[in-house]
């Protein structure tokens, strides 16, 4: 059976533009509803990236709804109220009883956020219909919180050796226990796949830092104290650190590429394809596009505070003292002030969103080819999966993607 | 004629190409959907279950109650999508209903948010004096132990700590003890006082849970009257007796929870959970601070000083400090003019024929804890 890649193909149609719109709107409502608007904004934004999806000529459909979110939240917070009562307690404790009170909630809190992580695809996956089906997730969220804590421990012990075991085993997880229908889907990937990758990367970055940090000490940067500090031993420092950007970027492209093209359903197969450099154009943009708002913002702003606080800016010098006095006696230069402090977080997230988050995803649609399409004519609904409430942890956790 | 569409019909994957037949009998029509070469009828979606789904602009997306939940009619073109819409005007009907009952659920949410909200800023040292009145004072007491060991230890390391005059049958030890005692005395406190005058460059006093307090030497130093001295001192003890130490713990720790809500960040690692307990929390310890002065002009009621200094030393220690002034906002004292007034109104009836305080000798003695006090006029040449 022969399928033409125009109809078994993934396309992406959405636009950065109408992202931006969804998030101007979505931060802007985010004020007056002191922050409850997230829960919309993020049906939202999922809106947007499944209905300009679409596999085989067939849009997906996001049919997630903002309430369920909330409702998930509050329900989280019943894990979180009890863990705050102890953060309080240990703090009252001894410093060394205190210590080890927080390394234990950093363990526990780690271990949740596994579980938190598959709830929350579960989620996803459930509310995502195609061709009249609904996606879902079996398998045990718990089962799969032991399993990712268990491999972080590996991952410890052999620094990081290891890590190509864990990744197959846990995209092996996570996909043998996603359905379509009635249909499992299976995982054909193994650790050898990517461990060339992985641990040539591995390799590379390792012997790069040591090279840095002997140049450093060489040139005198590191006997820590201001008055050694070397200004000129940071560009081979940098450097050094951007190639090891540059070593992890090709692990990446390396990893999703080959364990994506390893997921299966039935006899259909999924095909994707990045490259490092695209990979590199996305963070690329990212970095410019921040720098190009942030100044923008920075300019904006000093024109408003000197506007506001004109004598803490008169000649061409400012005046700390004059401003800390405004920031205490007018009220508009604080709420400037904390608008501008808004403000620039908003646009760090939302640049993040339009520049990575879109990129992202279309460089994985783009990219991607499914063979084998029609054998999945016969595939039935199942019964709805009303169990799910939200995602939760992962919301409160702030481990969601997408 | 006939509308071309996409039919889903939420029992299996497969797709059809149908045509879409619209048919009006009296009040009510139906969609009928039929294979477009045979014409043969595939469903009928009565017209008052429809309604439309979310997808882009060019598209729409059409799904009925009583068909299964994934079944879906996919229609592309914006001619012909305008021809549905004209239709079938139940469609934006029930779309305007949907965005009112997303606005209604978003609404009621902020608001009941906002009430908590509310309530939290205004119930909380109502609350914290609550919890910490149900809070055993031997926890109190361990509690300061724990933080006391932290402090001393922090103060050891930057500079060294230590305490002036340790023997505590001197003659400034014992006048402390005194003061204390006639502090704490029908206040119902189950603490026991634990006064010590440190040697340090910073001029601050401050209480502990569970009852110690600490004055340092540059504060000492810096008291012109034994009024400017026991005024702080009564004032830090007023933090002992009202618990203050404790409620600003609890309070610190509802107002993280809070503002993690808020933000929708529970971890509250974030720069504005930061700013923003520190804002609330701010509040509420200048509601302390106006109790503890209280507190203090209680005191001078029964002993002759005159409570108003305490706003006087405080001023003179912060006037040399701009940059700690003009971050008042977030200061976690009153301003120290309002202060003042407040205070002279609570002394303004004292009885008289008190006994002082301090002895002269007492006085004296307690000014030579931590050696000899630097000469007065030298300190302060504005």
């Amino acid at each position: 059976m022969v399928e033409t890649k125009a109809n078994a193909a993934v396309v992406f149609t959405g636009s950065q533009r109408e992202l931006a719109g969804i998030l101007l709107r979505g931060y802007a409502l985010l004020v007056p509803t002191i922050g409850l608007y997230r829960f919309w904004l993020t049906s939202w934004k999922r809106r947007f990236y499944w209905s300009h999806t679409s596999i085989g000529g067939d849009r997906l459909e996001y049919t997630g709804d903002a309430s369920q979110l909330m409702l998930g939240f509050l329900l989280a917070l019943a894990v979180f109220v009890p863990l705050y009562g102890i953060f309080f307690y240990l703090s009252t404790l001894s410093s060394e009883a205190a210590l080890i009170g927080y390394g234990a909630i950093g363990i526990f809190v780690w271990f949740l956020s596994g579980y938190a992580i598959y709830r929350a695809r579960d989620f996803r996956l459930s509310r995502t219909l195609w061709r009249g089906i609904r996606f879902d997730q079996g398998g045990s969220a718990w089962g799969y919180a032991w399993r990712r804590f268990g491999w972080s421990v590996l991952m410890i012990m052999t620094g990081g050796l290891v890590y190509p075991f864990m990744a197959a085993n846990l995209w092996r997880y996570r996909y043998c226990n996603t359905w379509y229908g009635d249909r499992q889907f299976g995982f054909t990937g193994n650790w050898r796949q990517i461990a060339w990758p992985y641990y040539l990367s591995y390799m590379a970055v390792l012997i790069i830092t040591v090279l840095s940090i002997w140049n450093g000490a060489g040139s005198g940067i590191f006997p820590f104290g201001l008055a050694s500090f070397n200004p000129s031993a940071l560009p081979p420092l940098a450097t050094g650190a951007a190639f090891c950007a540059l070593w992890v970027l090709f692990y990446q492209s390396r990893e999703i590429s080959r364990m994506f093209s390893a997921v299966r359903l039935g006899s259909a197969e999924l095909t994707v394809h990045i490259r490092a450099r695209s990979l590199l154009w996305i963070y690329g943009q990212f970095a410019l596009a921040l720098l190009g708002t942030f100044v923008l913002l920075l300019v904006g702003g000093a024109i408003v505070l000197g506007s506001l606080a004109a004598d803490a800016f008169a000649d061409n010098h400012f005046d700390a003292q004059i401003f800390l006095g405004y920031l205490q006696s007018s009220i508009a230069t604080v709420i400037a002030f904390v608008l501008g402090y808004l403000l620039l977080l908003g646009a760090f997230t939302a640049t993040k969103e339009l520049f990575i988050g879109y990129g992202f995803w279309r460089l994985v649609a783009q990219g991607a080819d499914i063979s084998g399409l029609q054998s999945l004519e016969n595939v039935q609904a199942r019964a709805e999966d009303k169990a799910l409430l939200g995602e939760g942890l992962a919301d409160a956790l702030n481990v969601g993607a997408y | 004629m006939a509308i071309p569409a996409r039919f889903h019909d939420g029992l299996t994957a497969a797709v059809r190409d149908v045509a879409l037949d619209y048919e009006k009998r009296g009040a009510s029509g139906t969609l009928i959907i039929r294979d477009p070469v045979t014409a043969m009828e595939l469903a009928r979606w009565p017209a008052g279950n429809l309604y439309t789904v979310n997808a882009p602009r060019h598209v729409l997306r059409l799904a009925a109650t009583g068909q299964p939940t994934g079944a879906r009619v996919i229609v592309e073109g914006r001619e012909d999508i305008a021809r549905i819409r004209a239709t079938l005007p139940v469609l934006a009907h029930k779309a305007q209903q949907e965005t009112r009952r997303q606005v209604r659920i978003a609404l009621t949410a902020t608001l009941a948010l906002a009430s908590v909200i509310a309530a939290y800023l205004f119930g909380v040292p109502l609350l914290a004096t609550r919890i910490a009145s149900v809070v055993p004072p031997a926890w109190e007491q361990s509690l300061g132990n724990t933080v006391a060991q932290q402090m001393e230890a922090g103060l050891a390391q930057s500079g060294g700590f230590e305490i002036c005059d340790p023997n505590p049958q001197s003659l400034a030890n014992q006048a402390l003890q005194r003061f204390g005692i006639e502090a704490m005395r029908g206040s119902g406190s189950p603490f026991t006082l634990d006064i010590k005058i440190v040697r340090s460059d910073i001029p601050n006093a401050f209480a502990l849970p569970g009852g110690r307090v600490y004055f340092f030497s540059a504060l000492l130093d810096r008291a012109t009257s034994p009024d400017e001295f026991a005024g702080v001192l009564a004032h830090e003890i007023g933090h002992v007796v009202y618990r203050h130490g404790l409620e600003q713990l609890i309070s610190t720790a509802g107002t993280g929870a809070l503002i993690g809500f808020i933000l929708g960040d529970m971890t509250g690692l974030s720069v504005a959970a930061g700013l923003g307990s520190t804002l609330i929390d701010a509040r509420f310890s200048r509601l302390a601070e106006r109790e503890a002065d209280a507190y203090a002009a209680s005191l001078a009621h029964r002993l002759d000083f005159n409570p108003a200094g305490l706003a006087d030393l405080i001023a003179r220690v912060s006037e040399d400090d701009q940059f700690a002034q003009a971050l008042a906002l977030f200061n976690t004292h009153p301003l120290t003019t309002d202060r003042k007034a407040a205070l002279e109104i609570l002394a303004a009836q004292r009885p008289s024929g008190l006994e002082p305080p301090f002895s002269p000798a007492e006085w004296a003695a307690i000014r030579s804890m931590c050696g000899d006090p630097p000469l007065l006029p030298k300190i302060k040449t504005p």
